[in-house]
């Protein structure tokens, strides 16, 4: 059964009707279609060749945001799209995934189950476009105008030079919407998006504390600081007294930048076969995880 | 006149007893032919022959003569028919006994010269299990035929020195063997560990690999070194046992690819086929089916460049050999089977591009190609590496002067000097068995030799939950936790072998 909200319907989203000739006529959705979704929405973008890091910073920021009730809206695309759904459905949060294609098409297909467990969990699909619609290479832009038009905000998390999410970064502006940006390392080729956004005025934010100040100003028992809370567990780990003094000494190197096994192995001039040894150990207990040949500290 | 002279023909590894009859009829027109299924290179030696005598001063009768290879209904290839024919011919014309239990091996040039003939070792030992005496081989194969001892192998420059030995008149001396004659650059390694800076993970891999005859994969963007750690395996491994190295310069004197005046092959072979290899040359085929790449690296390493552009069908075919230890070729007229126990060395970039892990380059490949690329090598094959570890490309500004330092880096000859001890004590713990390294363990010998701590089958059930390891993945971390101890002397698996085991588990695969 086609699920349709016209432009006429009361239960049409205020914001995206606010962006006037630009709002889609109708949109087709799936999902328990409920108007209070749409009240606190935040549009999370980035690349599709997301970093670790970029990976990391995501699932933090919007673990945070979306378990204060905040709709993380985003386009479904593997990258930093699937990365803000999945940390959304993890803490309970609602999400919205807006496709550029028709909404019997999953795309990319591979991400079916999250396609159900976003359905699962109240979360909505939503599409301008009808049945079985194909992606084409404007509709993806054209889909980007309605992930800002529902958002208050946009946060962009890691845009390359011709990245999509300059475009959504785009739309947000020219509909009047706040843009925040995640800073990033300058080395990182992911980077020339977000300083063009930050050289035309993006805000800068340190923690999610900045965008949860923005949608809910009067909440202020919020602690903005990132690494607080990987310190606590480090700590708590402390305390359970298992740490050995080199996996002490890891861990502080790791926090300062991710390395690779054998940066380790030089840096602290053990051999390798000990190196192995206490990674593998840390990595089952879960202080350490590796990913892309290096290894990051929890 | 008829003659008899007793030969043989190379099915695969084995020797068959062919006799060489030569009969020059004192009627009839003149012919020369010869029978018995004669492969092209045989058909093709009338003109040699025929050329070679008259060009060493010999009559060539112009009578009726008929060549027959027996048994007759045999498939014959090879050059070396060359010589038995001819001497055949020359002995009748010239009139002179032919020695007793002597074999006449070779392929003729026109002006009478004998030419390097590929099997020499093999008709050697031929000779020698079927009590012959003498073995007349070219010059450039004595030393290839010498390697079997209690035999005389004459080396022959041409047909005239031949015969001024069987005419009595200048005696040819049997040939002594001369271990290590060949050229001394083609046994020395390439690359010595000590050449390879930072890789620290990577050549502990290696010598893992080496311990335990564990298959291994490598995952590096290009110019990381992967070629160059490869390379430096075959020295690591220990030393061919004589058996072994005869073992090993069989398949080669088979193939043909023992050079001029070389002989047994003591040092164990390195392969690197390019990826655009057809099955038959991998693993061998053909109407008289020749050994593959994978027999050319019994004992020693195969190395398997850029593993995923392989040809999906040439590495299924890598399946049974990879298992077994040999290879079994069957064709319509004859089945041979050629042994093929070498530690593959397979390597593979990250991704489409290469760059994935690069710290400088920007890897261009999406998340979805990379994952299509991973999974190109099928789970099958993946079953039978156990170990796989990553080759970062390493910025020599990184290695501090007392990393780069020649003391800090240990040479292969001490890294060999463990791969042996190792090597030692799985022989000792196998003896009973019909294996001889912790690679080539089943089940029932994990069961049997390879006892857990308890710390150590914690350890292990842990990583199964926190890495989802599987069955397969499992066992394969007992093989390589049991190598390990080894290299450390130990007798039980501890919880730190089984930790380190599991840095080398098969990520980023199907696998999982």
């Amino acid at each position: 059964m086609p699920n349709v909200i016209k432009i006429e319907s009361s239960n049409y989203p205020r914001l995206l009707k606010a962006i006037n000739k630009d709002a889609p006529k109708q949109l087709y959705y799936k999902g328990n279609y409920n108007e209070s979704i749409f009240e606190n929405c935040l549009a999370v973008v980035g690349s599709r060749k997301m970093t670790s890091y970029g990976r990391q910073i995501t699932e933090k920021l919007v673990s945070e945001i979306a378990s204060r009730g905040i709709t993380i809206v985003s386009g479904f695309m593997y990258g930093v799209d699937a990365t803000a759904h999945k940390a959304t459905l993890e803490v309970g949060g609602k999400t919205i995934a807006v496709m550029p294609c028709g909404i019997e098409i999953i795309h990319p297909a591979y991400q079916k189950d999250l396609y159900q467990q976003i359905l699962e969990n109240d979360g909505l699909i939503i599409s301008e476009y009808e049945g079985d619609f194909l992606p084409t290479l404007w509709s993806y832009p054209q889909r980007n105008r309605i992930v800002a038009g529902l958002s208050k905000a946009v946060l962009v998390v890691e845009a390359g030079e011709k990245s999509g999410s300059l475009i959504t970064a785009n739309f947000a502006k020219k509909y009047k919407r706040k843009v925040f940006v995640v800073p990033v390392p300058l080395t990182s080729s992911l980077s020339t998006g977000i300083c063009q956004l930050i050289k035309q005025g993006a805000e800068v934010i340190t923690g999610a504390g900045d965008i949860i100040r923005f949608y809910k100003p009067k909440e202020i028992d919020f602690d903005n600081n990132l690494r607080k809370d990987s310190k606590s567990d480090y700590h708590n780990h402390k305390n359970n007294s298992d740490l050995s003094e080199m996996e002490k000494i890891i861990i502080e190197e790791l926090k300062k930048e991710p390395m690779k096994v054998d940066d380790i192995c030089r840096t602290l001039k053990i051999p390798i076969s000990r190196v192995g040894i206490t990674l593998s150990l840390m990595q089952i207990k879960g202080l350490v995880f590796e990913e892309k040949g290096k290894f990051y500290a929890k | 006149m008829f003659i008899k002279i007793p030969s043989a023909t190379n099915l695969g590894l084995e020797t068959i007893g062919v006799d060489v009859e030569v009969n020059i009829a004192s009627r009839g027109l003149p012919v020369f032919e010869i029978v018995g299924l004669p492969g092209k290179a045989i058909g093709e030696s009338r003109e040699r022959v025929k050329t070679a005598i008259v060009n060493s001063g010999f009559d060539f009768p112009a009578r009726r003569i008929i060549v027959n290879l027996a048994p007759a209904d045999l498939p014959k290839e090879g050059s070396f028919y060359d010589l038995p024919i001819a001497t055949g011919i020359i002995s009748q014309v010239l009139n002179v006994g032919l020695p007793k239990d002597s074999l006449f091996f070779g392929e003729l040039s026109l002006d009478g010269n004998l030419r390097h003939t590929k099997g020499a070792l093999l008709l050697a030992m031929f000779a020698k299990e079927r009590g012959f005496k003498n073995v007349f081989v070219p010059r450039q194969s004595a030393n290839e035929a010498a390697i079997i001892k209690d035999i005389n192998v004459y080396p022959v420059d041409n047909l005239c020195q031949l015969f001024n030995h069987l005419l009595k008149k200048s005696e040819l001396k049997p040939f002594k063997y001369q271990p290590n004659f060949q050229d001394k650059k083609t046994t020395e390694p390439e690359f010595d560990m000590k050449e390879i800076l930072g890789q620290e993970q990577a050549k502990r891999a290696i010598e893992i690999a080496a311990s335990g005859g564990h298959n291994i994969f490598m995952v590096g963007s290009p110019g990381s070194g992967k070629t160059m750690l490869a390379r430096a395996l075959p020295d690591i491994l220990p030393p061919l046992s004589e058996k072994e190295a005869l073992e090993v310069t069989k398949i080669y004197s088979a193939a043909g690819q023992i050079p001029a005046e070389g002989s047994l092959l003591d040092f164990c072979p390195f392969r690197a086929p390019h990826h655009s290899i057809s099955q038959v040359g991998l693993i061998g085929g053909g109407v008289i089916p020749k050994p593959g790449e994978i027999s050319l690296a019994h004992r020693g390493v195969l190395f398997l460049d850029e593993f995923s552009e392989f040809p999906r069908s040439v590495l299924e075919a890598l399946r049974q050999p990879l298992e077994e230890g040999y290879l079994t070729i069957s064709r319509s007229r004859n089945r041979i089977t050629y042994p093929a126990r070498f530690i593959l060395v397979a390597s593979s970039n990250p991704c489409p591009c290469g760059y994935l892990y690069h710290p400088k380059k920007r890897c261009v490949c999406t998340e979805r190609e990379i994952k299509k690329y991973q999974k190109k090598i099928s789970g099958p094959i993946l079953d039978r590496i156990d170990l796989q570890v990553e080759v970062p490309v390493v910025d020599v500004k990184d290695l501090s002067q007392h990393q780069k330092a020649e003391d800090f880096l240990e040479p292969s000859e001490k890294i060999k000097q463990r791969v042996i001890k190792a090597r030692e004590i799985q022989r000792e713990r196998f003896k009973k068995e019909k294996i001889f390294t912790n690679a080539e363990m089943k089940n029932n010998h994990i069961k049997k030799y390879c006892a857990l701590s308890l710390e150590a089958r914690r350890i292990l059930n842990q990583a199964v939950s926190s890495f989802d390891l599987s069955a397969r993945a499992y066992f394969k971390m007992i093989k390589i936790s049991r190598t390990i101890a080894d290299l450390e002397g130990e007798g039980e698996i501890k919880a730190e072998h089984m930790a380190e085991a599991l840095q080398y588990r098969l990520k980023n695969t199907q696998e999982g």
